[in-house]
């Protein structure tokens, strides 16, 4: 079974790589950006299966880039990562076709089902 | 009329708060402390021990010990956050039983160094009230205060929520011994508490040494 | 005329308004407005209610006093008739009796007293009845007198009456010293060309009594006088018959006139005149008595009953009325800083919810690090028991998790500076300390506006217990003010200094626009505010004010128009040894 990519998008630079480095030790393939643009950037040169987004990143905001990471490919399942259960932005992502939503700090275990869950979808939609 | 009163008892509901932020601060600093201390343990053993088979284990714990206080520190901060949007205004709509819920958890451990156990008895589908969210916080704590202050070690309080009719019920009910000649002088005077409640449109029925029973409208006046 | 407009209406805001000036015996300011307003609505009652009493009082006595004139009037006129009639009676019987008889007849002495007795009989008060021939020789008399003979040809009324036909005298004094006067009728002889005289001799009795007939009060004299003022009948004040009356009499030109004459001697205040007709007579009133004058005491006593009931009325119901309308302002203005200082409280709890919540948002980063970072760890130690060629992997992965847990610390820390602010601390602070944060926040301010600051801190101040937040709260809110004051350049100075063992003082001076003498007892009263409307509210000086009450110290203030303000602040070294010292 090929391994499913994940781009995960956060500013905070350690948390990414820490968090990247568990989930390749999970056998998921994982590049990491820190801002909007180099998202975009990678997903132009590796599509990933699954992204990992942040709500708050600098640059073009969460939603905007995720609207944006749906214009370009909209197969493309997005999990994003929220702080205090932001009601709002949490609703707004989820109209704007966010998968499913996870909160910081992160349990391994809960993203990983959702990134097995949003890469189910994503395998029947292809 | 005398507008002091009232201003004292704003200034008496800062002050809680000041002591929920402080209590809070208190119990994260030490779960922080916890994870640091931990944290150097794993380095100290790293560098200062054998690193064989079984030390894994013992690293195993350790990091263990670290996601527990990790968790722990998570979901304090989220009652915080939850008990901090409780002041964004005076009126709201908000769930009574997810407000008391931050509350008692944020008093936990005041309660914790008389060993006194907080329990809830929360009517499952109660409906949303529509009142002030932080004066409520404020009034129960006062009481809970009273009670856990008033108390013997080893002691219960349970906090029960109820709906009847067009009104929400919270009774505190304390089990235990009450502490002889314990004169403390509660936060909030009855009579001023009687005030604060009606204003809510509520009434409050109270018995030294016994339960207490907040009635609440479902709507202030 | 707008100025003038503009006076008054601040005159009168002054006057109603519940401030700190015109305050009155100590009272507070609302008692003291209501002490006002009832003040001010009794002297203001009162003006119309005297006017009115004034000109109800004198009007009516004008109408009494007319009403005694006209009545005086009448006596007089009704006097002046009666004895007018008496005359013309007698008159009228003698030239009766005249034509009844001849002259030949009445020539005979003993005729003539049976006609004289028999006239007498009818007509009381007659002394004797002679008859006189056409040369003014008595030919026959009948009477107590002898005066058969006599000659009268050489006297004036013996002329007169051959003119006029008939005659009435002055009285003179006659038989016995009494007073008679005479009544003489001409009779022509029939058929001979020629005339007699009848004459009788009456006495005054008859006179007298029909002047004393009319009702006369006390001090009121009426009486006869002849042209030359010699009385005809006695007067009670001005001598007996035939004694001179007052020199000056005015004839009336009119037959009846009353009149009213001030003289020194005499009291009168109202003389009546009337001629009368048919006699050389002038009846006389003198009337001291004014009984006008003296508005009867029982409307008085009604008058003055009345007003005092009025005033007493009008107070209770201005008393009630300013009471109610006071006490609504005072509840206003009460419920209105209650309204605002709930604002207050609400925005001050929001702004502590918000941080609050900052606090907890923030904290998910850290924390997720550490979470991801000691889960990592777990990882590799789950994969791989050995650890040596992942040893520096752990360092770094233990010194990131340290480093954000300091992280964690740090922005946790923000809520206890925070929370600490909520309370009342009875911590021991430093002052000098206290104004220099404060300073520190206006720095920027300060320097923008280009501001002078000096500070001149005493060393060695002793520490104060009190509450840091809320002095630093007064200190920022006076600064505030003196930037205000100041616009741009100009000089603030902030000293401190030990008073005496028991307070600090820290003293904030600026020389800026000054506040007038007239506000100065205004500017720690709630919603007072020079500022134009929108900018300020007018409670930063009375809640600092406050603030210093309750923590047992006081602001004091000093300042002139263009050469600055000084504002002092005390503050008690230890609040509770100030509040035992009973100050």
């Amino acid at each position: 079974m090929p391994q499913t990519k994940i781009l995960l998008v956060d500013d905070e630079v350690e948390f990414a790589s820490a968090l990247a480095e568990r989930l390749e030790l999970r056998s998921y393939d994982v590049k990491t950006a820190n801002n909007a643009l180099e998202a975009l950037a990678v997903i132009h040169t590796h599509v990933p299966d699954v992204i990992i987004l942040d709500l708050k990143i600098p640059g073009m905001d969460g939603i905007e880039t995720l609207k944006t990471i749906k214009k370009i490919d909209p197969t493309i399942e997005v999990i994003m990562l929220t702080g205090h259960g932001d009601v709002q932005s949490v609703a707004e992502g989820m109209k704007s076709g966010v998968f499913e939503y996870i909160m910081k700090p992160v349990d391994i275990g809960e993203l990983t089902v959702k990134i097995d869950n949003a890469m189910k979808k994503r395998t029947k939609e292809k | 009329m005398n507008y002091e009163n009232e201003d004292n008892l704003r200034l008496l509901q800062l002050q809680f708060i000041g002591k929920i932020l402080a209590g809070f601060t208190h119990e994260i600093k030490n779960y922080l402390a916890i994870i640091k201390e931990s944290n150097g343990l794993i380095e100290d053993l790293m560098t200062l021990g054998k690193t064989a088979q079984n030390d894994s284990e013992q690293y195993l714990e350790i990091t263990r010990s670290i996601e527990e206080h990790i968790e722990k520190t998570n979901t304090l901060f989220r009652y915080l956050n939850r008990f901090a949007h409780r002041m964004d205004s005076q009126l709201a709509t908000f769930n009574l039983n997810e407000t008391l819920e931050e509350l008692i958890a944020l008093v936990t451990r005041f309660a914790n160094q008389k060993k006194i156990v907080i329990g809830k008895d929360f009517q499952e589908d109660i409906p949303s009230i529509y009142s002030n969210p932080s004066l409520v916080q404020f009034i129960a704590f006062s009481l809970l205060n009273e009670k856990i202050k008033n108390l013997d070690t080893n002691s219960t309080i349970t906090i029960q929520t109820a709906a009847a009719d067009n009104t929400v019920k919270i009774r505190i009910i304390p089990e235990g011994n009450f502490l002889e000649g314990n004169d403390d002088t509660p936060l909030i005077s009855y009579k001023n508490l009687e005030k604060l409640i009606q204003q809510l449109g509520g009434n409050v029925l109270q018995e030294k040494g016994k339960e207490t029973l907040i009635t609440l409208g479902m709507h202030p006046q | 005329m707008e100025n003038l407009k503009k006076k008054i209406s601040n005159l009168l805001r002054d006057v109603f308004h519940p401030h700190e000036i015109f305050r009155v015996l100590g009272k507070d300011r609302y008692a003291s407005l209501k002490i006002r307003i009832v003040l001010l609505d009794i002297f203001l009652s009162m003006i119309p209610l005297f006017i009115v009493i004034t000109i109800s009082y004198f009007w009516f006595q004008k109408i009494l006093k007319d009403d005694f004139y006209n009545q005086v009037n009448w006596e007089i006129q009704n006097t002046k008739q009666t004895i007018e009639f008496f005359i013309d009676k007698k008159i009228s019987a003698l030239r009766l009796t005249s034509s009844s008889y001849t002259y030949e007849q009445m020539s005979d002495t003993k005729l003539l007293n049976e006609i004289f007795k028999n006239f007498k009989r009818e007509y009381g008060g007659l002394v004797d009845f002679g008859v006189i021939d056409s040369t003014g020789i008595q030919r026959s008399y009948s009477g107590p007198y002898n005066l058969a003979g006599k000659d009268y040809s050489k006297q004036d009324w013996f002329h007169e009456v051959i003119i006029r036909s008939f005659y009435v005298s002055d009285v003179f004094m006659g038989y016995r010293k009494i007073p008679h006067f005479a009544i003489a009728v001409k009779s022509e002889a029939a058929g001979k060309g020629t005339f007699w005289i009848l004459r009788a001799t009456i006495n005054i009795e008859t006179l007298q009594k029909y002047v004393n007939a009319v009702n006369q009060r006390p001090n009121d004299d009426i009486f006869i006088i002849n042209r030359e003022g010699i009385l005809q009948t006695p007067s009670k004040f001005h001598g007996d018959v035939l004694e001179q009356y007052a020199a000056h009499i005015t004839i009336p030109r009119q037959e009846v006139s009353v009149q009213e004459i001030k003289t020194q001697s005499d009291d009168c205040k109202i003389c009546g005149f009337a001629t009368i007709q048919h006699s050389p007579w002038i009846l006389v009133t003198n009337i001291r008595s004014a009984p006008y004058a003296k508005i009867p005491s029982i409307f008085r006593n009604e008058l003055f009953f009345i007003t005092m009931m009025s005033i007493l009325l009008g107070t209770i119901f201005t008393i009630i009325m300013a009471n109610m309308v006071v006490n609504r302002i005072k509840l206003s203005d009460h419920e209105r800083e209650e309204a605002i200082a709930q604002s207050e409280h609400a925005g001050k709890m929001a702004s502590i919810g918000r941080l609050a919540a900052g606090v907890a948002h923030e904290i998910n980063n850290p924390l997720a690090i550490i979470n991801e970072k000691a889960g990592l760890m777990k990882d590799l130690l789950e994969v791989s028991g050995n650890l040596e060629h992942q040893k520096e992997k752990f360092l770094g992965l233990i010194n990131g998790i340290s480093d954000s847990v300091t992280r964690c610390r740090t922005i946790t820390h923000r809520l206890l500076g925070f929370s600490r602010r909520m309370e009342i601390s009875q911590d021991a602070i430093d002052i000098n300390d206290a104004v220099q944060e404060i300073i520190g926040f206006l720095e920027k301010e300060i320097l923008y506006r280009g501001i002078h600051l000096e500070l001149h801190l005493q060393e060695n101040l002793p520490k104060i217990i009190t509450d840091k937040g809320q002095v630093q709260q007064v200190f920022l809110n006076i600064i505030n003010n003196a930037m205000d004051a100041l616009k741009e350049n100009g000089d603030i100075t902030v000293s401190t200094y030990t008073k005496d063992d028991q307070f600090v003082r820290v003293v904030i001076k600026d020389n800026g626009s000054g506040i007038p003498k007239e506000n100065l007892k205004h500017i720690f009263e709630p919603f007072y505010s020079t500022k134009e409307k929108g900018k300020g509210t007018g409670l930063g000086l009375s809640i600092s004010y406050g603030i210093m009450q309750k923590l047992g110290g006081a602001i004091l203030v000093e300042s002139e128009v263009n050469t600055g303000t000084t504002f002092i602040v005390e503050v008690p070294v230890n609040v509770r040894e100030v509040r035992k010292g009973g100050l």
